[in-house]
């Protein structure tokens, strides 16, 4: 088989995987096709690094079809790992070597001749900005150039698949832009991108396509614009003259949730909502100080379909 | 990808191999300064009491032993403290995501480990031949064991690496078993100055084949036939492999 334009990138179908009694996947279904940038959002547990490490042979499963341009994760493994590189959310380096040397350790393992290697590996150190730190343990590098080596890490075999286990966790918002921008390039240059994120933001400005996973089945799929028509909803917030106890029976229609003097109502339409919540409030004689209009977000899209906010899987995802 | 990326098998192996040199201080010096000791201690103080042993000098004696001794520790030591780390940090996982066979990887990872073991034996046992002045009875048959014996127990140190859950379970196997399995296994000793019970339970001891076969490689002397020490090591290495290639495969407690 060859990698056409036909045969997606990657192909999983009706992925079930158990750990003794507990089913971690419940028939996971994924198709990303080649150039694709896909974002792959849920829950922690939900299931989301079980189906990267199946995909790159850290996980075995149980029951479904796993294939890498066509070629199955399993049956013809070499084929589909020489084709995937992967950033891990935890660093993971070999703390015997210099930052070199584990770079062409790691070219070697994906068959790359010690030169061609050597080469990769000055290459990418130019490119993360790591060359001067070339002969020192990746002990002592600072917790961003930790986060570069480990993408650099990922590339030196040059795979068309990159997967990204939330790839800007814990780095600056200049890196993180910069990164967002080599991510762009390499995309643009043709590598197929599946990453994982708790940064909305990032969901929304890379991927193409995303899919919400949760409990072990994927519950959402579409790119961001059609998740957020189809199942966003925007939100209206006002701030109140005065703090009070319990919301207003005129507000009773809406999704409406209080604190102190701060009412957050949730709607499809924030615009066309704005006059008749304006006009409730008019009704329970409430002033308000401030009005924002929030349009709808992915955000809203993964809080309605887990429950929970990104930013609480952010803070509970950090290993 | 009919190419069996022997690259990336050559790789773990220089890996390994480089782990162990560039901290010789903790891999190779160790049983070379042991092994020293035990010779001067027994050898000289004590072994100057013995007459001979089956017509050898103490010190001659003595030799193979701490040879093997040296094999099994550093073979054993090597391979599952290496994979032990590696798995712990997580590195290990740059090895399985890439286009290696299981059977690749741990083959790397257990001629990384046999290949301290062969040193550090070979060393003391040919260190000790020249000083000591030994005509050697079989040098082939004699790092050929060297050579068999640092799979196995480097395979078996390839199983408790990764079974291993912390650093003293790496440990433990060494500490209660190996050491003293060797100890008497006649290293020091022949099994037929025991009395006859303790000698019938000596039998049961794999270690004392692997001493008892380099006897004979060394000095051409030995308790029990050198070609059933020949075969319990080949049996060692042959069951020892299977079963850590077979581990690494499954990807028992090293893959989700």
């Amino acid at each position: 088989m060859t990698d056409t334009n036909e045969t997606p990138a990657i192909q999983i179908r009706g992925l079930k995987k158990w750990y003794g009694e507990f089913q971690a996947l419940r028939g996971v279904d994924i198709r990303i096709e080649e150039g694709e940038f896909y974002g792959l959002l849920g829950p922690n547990g939900a299931g989301k690094s079980t189906t990267i490490h199946v995909l790159t042979g850290l996980a075995n499963f149980s029951e479904g079809q796993v294939e890498v341009f066509g070629h199955n994760v399993v049956s013809d493994f070499r084929y589909t790992r020489s084709r995937i590189g992967l950033a891990a959310q935890e660093f993971n380096f070999d703390r015997f070597f210099t930052i070199e040397r584990l770079l062409i350790f790691q070219g070697g393992y994906f068959g790359l001749p010690k030169q061609r290697a050597t080469e990769r590996a000055e290459e990418l150190l130019k490119q993360f900005g790591l060359w001067e730190k070339r002969n020192q343990d990746s002990r002592k590098l600072s917790g961003g150039q930790k986060r570069r080596l480990q993408i650099a890490k990922a590339l030196v075999h040059q795979p068309p698949v990159l997967i990204l286990d939330e790839p800007t966790a814990g780095v600056d918002v200049e890196l993180r832009h910069m990164l967002w921008d080599y991510l762009r390039e390499l995309n643009d240059r043709g590598v197929t991108i599946l990453l994982t994120t708790h940064y909305i933001e990032e969901a929304e400005q890379l991927c193409e396509r995303v899919s919400v996973i949760n409990r072990g089945e994927i519950i959402a799929d579409g790119s961001p614009e059609e998740l957020t028509d189809q199942m966003g909803g925007g939100c209206i917030e006002l701030q109140l003259d005065e703090p009070i106890e319990t919301l207003p029976e005129t507000l009773n229609g809406f999704d409406a949730s209080l604190e102190d003097n701060f009412i957050r109502i949730r709607v499809e339409q924030p615009n066309k909502a704005v006059q008749e919540v304006m006009n409730s409030l008019n009704d329970a004689d409430l002033g308000v100080y401030e009005m924002r209009i929030r349009e709808s977000s992915l955000e809203d899209v993964f809080v309605r379909l887990t429950g929970r906010t990104m930013a609480e899987e952010a803070t509970d995802g950090q290993p | 990808m009919a190419n069996r990326n022997w690259v990336g098998f050559f790789t773990v192996l220089k890996r390994e191999i480089g782990r162990f040199l560039s901290l010789y201080k903790q891999t190779i010096l160790p049983s070379i300064i042991t092994a020293a000791l035990f010779l001067f201690i027994f050898g000289y103080a004590l072994g100057s009491r013995i007459e001979t042993i089956k017509g050898f000098p103490y010190l001659h004696y003595i030799l193979p032993g701490l040879s093997m001794m040296a094999v099994i520790n550093n073979a054993y030591s090597n391979t599952a403290s290496s994979l032990f780390q590696a798995k712990q940090l997580k590195f290990l996982e740059d090895i399985l995501i890439a286009p290696i066979s299981a059977t690749q990887a741990s083959l790397a990872y257990i001629l990384g480990g046999a290949t301290r073991g062969f040193i550090n034996g070979s060393i003391i046992l040919l260190m000790g031949t020249w000083l000591f002045d030994i005509q050697m009875h079989s040098i082939l048959l004699s790092l050929s064991l060297i050579a068999v014996v640092s799979i196995a127990f480097s395979s078996i140190g390839l199983i408790f690496g990764i079974r291993a859950d912390n650093f003293d379970q790496v440990m433990v196997l060494v500490t209660f078993l190996i050491t003293p399995l060797v100890y008497v296994g006649g290293v020091f000793y022949s099994i037929d100055m025991l009395p006859k019970m303790v000698r019938g339970l000596s039998m049961f001891n794999p270690l004392y084949y692997m001493v008892n076969g380099l006897r004979y490689g060394t000095l051409g002397t030995f308790d029990t036939s050198p070609v059933g020490s020949i075969f319990m090591a080949l049996a060692l290495t042959a069951i020892s492999f299977g079963i850590s290639v077979y581990l690494f495969w499954k990807g028992w407690k090293i893959k989700d």
